[in-house]
């Protein structure tokens, strides 16, 4: 798989490239991913939901069965909807949990805005409450836990822009008309239901898939960088302090939401195994890229830094490298037989 | 990098309660002075300081804003140990966060030093036309626990400064009378506290003023 960064000049060759796969008759998903993983033409709204759906199993790779196959996904999106959201309309949700999932996420909702103003927009929360409630009720082993809010934002995001054929930063919810936000609001379901099925565990109880990543984070931070090791081991940073909303929302707080979705073509082109385990080698570099000021740092100025990192104005550029050294650095990890496998 | 220490005493302060009662937003009001409407909820466990003066005595307060939600109770309950400090905190207008509170009493009899000292904080006191805990219940329920309590609002800045001062000094009275042989050891980010069990302290500056 390469890592090479695109440039910007490079842009429109690269939108011509997803064109020509994307309308084959039958997409090669591999060639798909591999070009994914480089990054979507930013430009092109539309190639990048394409991509995301199609690698996450819910759009047809076969053209002729995609009318048909979204089809059928919309409708049992549909009945999911009258089944388990239709008593909560009625404001009878079944049961204490269901209240208190409820109640959750409605406490949620007004929160989760991943500086895009569609995220205050009445029918976009409502949509959003619905995603997360029934996504909730049909994994009771989790259940809704905040920070999957902010994982729905990315698929509403791109599924609307595509649907809405602008970028991102131009949606205009009022445009959109019911069946577009059906549309969206099922596509995104299902996407995101794909995605977290990779890293279930990070949301049961006492939370053991966080837990295992961050022991390899550890493992690998100690082995590349040891003087940081030293220094937060002996500051009395915890791995789990610092690390645990990289690993409960993806990185997604850290970056600004531009970075996060370039991030996300990476994520979800990772190959077969998914994307849990390069997601440590991406949080290591990252760690490692403020190793230098870090390593001047007491403990509450460690805390109070890594709460807040100053990555306000990245662009796709500092996310390339990042991705691109993960790349290396798990490749390193995989190819010596010293070196841990992963989980 | 300086590294900020001068200070006489650091105290380690947690803030507990339900999700959503506002806990984050006392937080930044206290430490920052800032209020934020679309404040997104916290992940895990977030953190911040600042230093007051009593008594004549520099403290640095080391408060930690944990998630309410059941789920990272794994993950929060661990920070409650070497914390001296706990602001338990409701939202007046949602009874649920207030029914919720013994649960969270108990969290701190199962996690956090038996001498901690508690103050409970009904929060959002800006929403009167939506009360759904009187002033009398939690006057009561602070009685019947010995905590001290009070009403803020982060939103308007009322009585959050308050409600920290008094809970900082109200450990620096306890701890200073209680003749610690080892005052250093609140010098760490793991003091060792070493005070009697909390008194009763609601009826003069009173719960809800
Ligand atoms: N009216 C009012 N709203 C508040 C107050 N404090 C917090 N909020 C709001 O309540 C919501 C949850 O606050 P937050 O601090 O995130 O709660 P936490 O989950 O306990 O940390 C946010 O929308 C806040 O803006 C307050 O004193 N009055
Ligand atoms: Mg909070």
């Amino acid at each position: 798989m390469q890592s090479a960064s695109s440039t910007g000049t490079q842009r429109s060759a690269k939108a011509q490239k997803f064109h020509r796969l994307l309308s084959l008759p039958t997409v090669d998903l591999a060639a798909l991913r591999e070009l994914l993983w480089s990054g979507a033409p930013e430009e092109d709204p539309k190639v990048r939901a394409q991509s995301w759906q199609m690698l996450l199993g819910y759009l047809p790779p076969v053209q002729d069965r995609q009318p048909s196959g979204l089809q059928k996904k919309r409708e049992e999106y549909e009945e999911l909807r009258r089944r388990h959201y239709l008593p909560v309309e009625a404001e009878a949700p079944s049961g204490d949990v269901d209240g208190a999932i409820l109640r959750q996420i409605r406490l949620d909702i007004p929160r989760t805005s991943p500086g895009l103003p569609i995220f205050g927009h009445q029918r976009i929360q409502q949509l959003l409450e619905r995603i997360l409630f029934i996504w909730s009720l049909r994994h009771p082993a989790s259940g809704y836990v905040q920070g999957i809010n902010d994982l729905a934002t990315p698929f509403v995001v791109v599924l609307l822009a595509s649907e809405l054929d602008c970028l991102p930063e131009e949606i205009n919810v009022d445009a959109a008309s019911d069946d577009t936000l059906d549309a969206v609001e099922a596509g995104a379901y299902w996407c995101l239901t794909k995605f977290l099925s990779d890293i279930q565990d990070h949301y049961t109880s006492g939370q053991p898939g966080i837990q295992q990543m961050v022991a390899k984070l550890r493992e690998i931070v100690h082995r590349i960088d040891q003087k940081l090791y030293d220094h937060l081991e002996e500051q009395g940073l915890d791995f789990l302090q610092l690390s645990f909303r990289w690993m409960n929302c993806l990185l997604l707080r850290e970056f600004p939401f531009p970075c996060v979705i370039r991030l996300w073509d990476t994520y979800i082109a990772e190959p077969l195994e998914g994307f849990s385990s390069f997601h440590v080698y991406v949080c290591a570099v990252f760690l490692i890229y403020w190793s230098p000021q870090l390593k001047q740092m007491d403990y509450q100025q460690l805390m109070l830094f890594m709460q807040k990192l100053p990555t306000g104005k990245w662009r796709n550029q500092e996310i390339e490298t990042l991705l691109a050294e993960a790349f290396v650095l798990k490749s390193l990890f995989h190819s010596s037989p010293n070196h841990l496998n992963p989980r | 990098m300086s590294k900020d220490d001068d200070y006489d005493y650091l105290f380690k302060v947690v803030l507990i309660g339900d999700s959503g009662v506002g806990k984050s937003n006392l937080l930044s009001r206290f430490t920052r002075d800032e209020f934020n409407l679309e404040s997104k909820s916290t992940i895990g466990v977030e953190f911040a300081t600042k230093s007051i003066t009593t008594n004549g005595k520099v403290i640095k307060a080391q408060i930690w804003d944990t998630a309410g939600q059941e789920r990272y109770r794994a993950i929060t309950s661990a920070y409650y140990r070497g914390a001296v400090g706990a602001l338990l905190v409701y939202d007046i207008s949602k009874r649920v966060t207030f029914e919720n509170l013994e649960r969270w009493l108990q969290e701190l009899r199962d996690h956090a030093d038996p001498n901690i000292v508690i103050m409970l904080v009904g929060n959002k006191g800006d929403l009167r036309h939506l009360r759904a805990v009187g002033q009398d219940e939690a006057l009561a329920f602070a009685e019947k626990h010995g905590l001290a309590c009070i009403e803020t609002s982060a939103l308007e800045a009322t009585n959050v400064e308050t409600a920290f001062m008094r809970l900082l000094s109200e450990i620096y009275t306890l701890m200073s009378s209680r003749q610690i042989t080892d005052a250093d050891s609140f010098r760490n980010a793991q003091p060792a506290m070493q005070v009697e069990p909390v008194q009763a302290a609601p009826s003069r500056n009173g719960c809800c003023p």
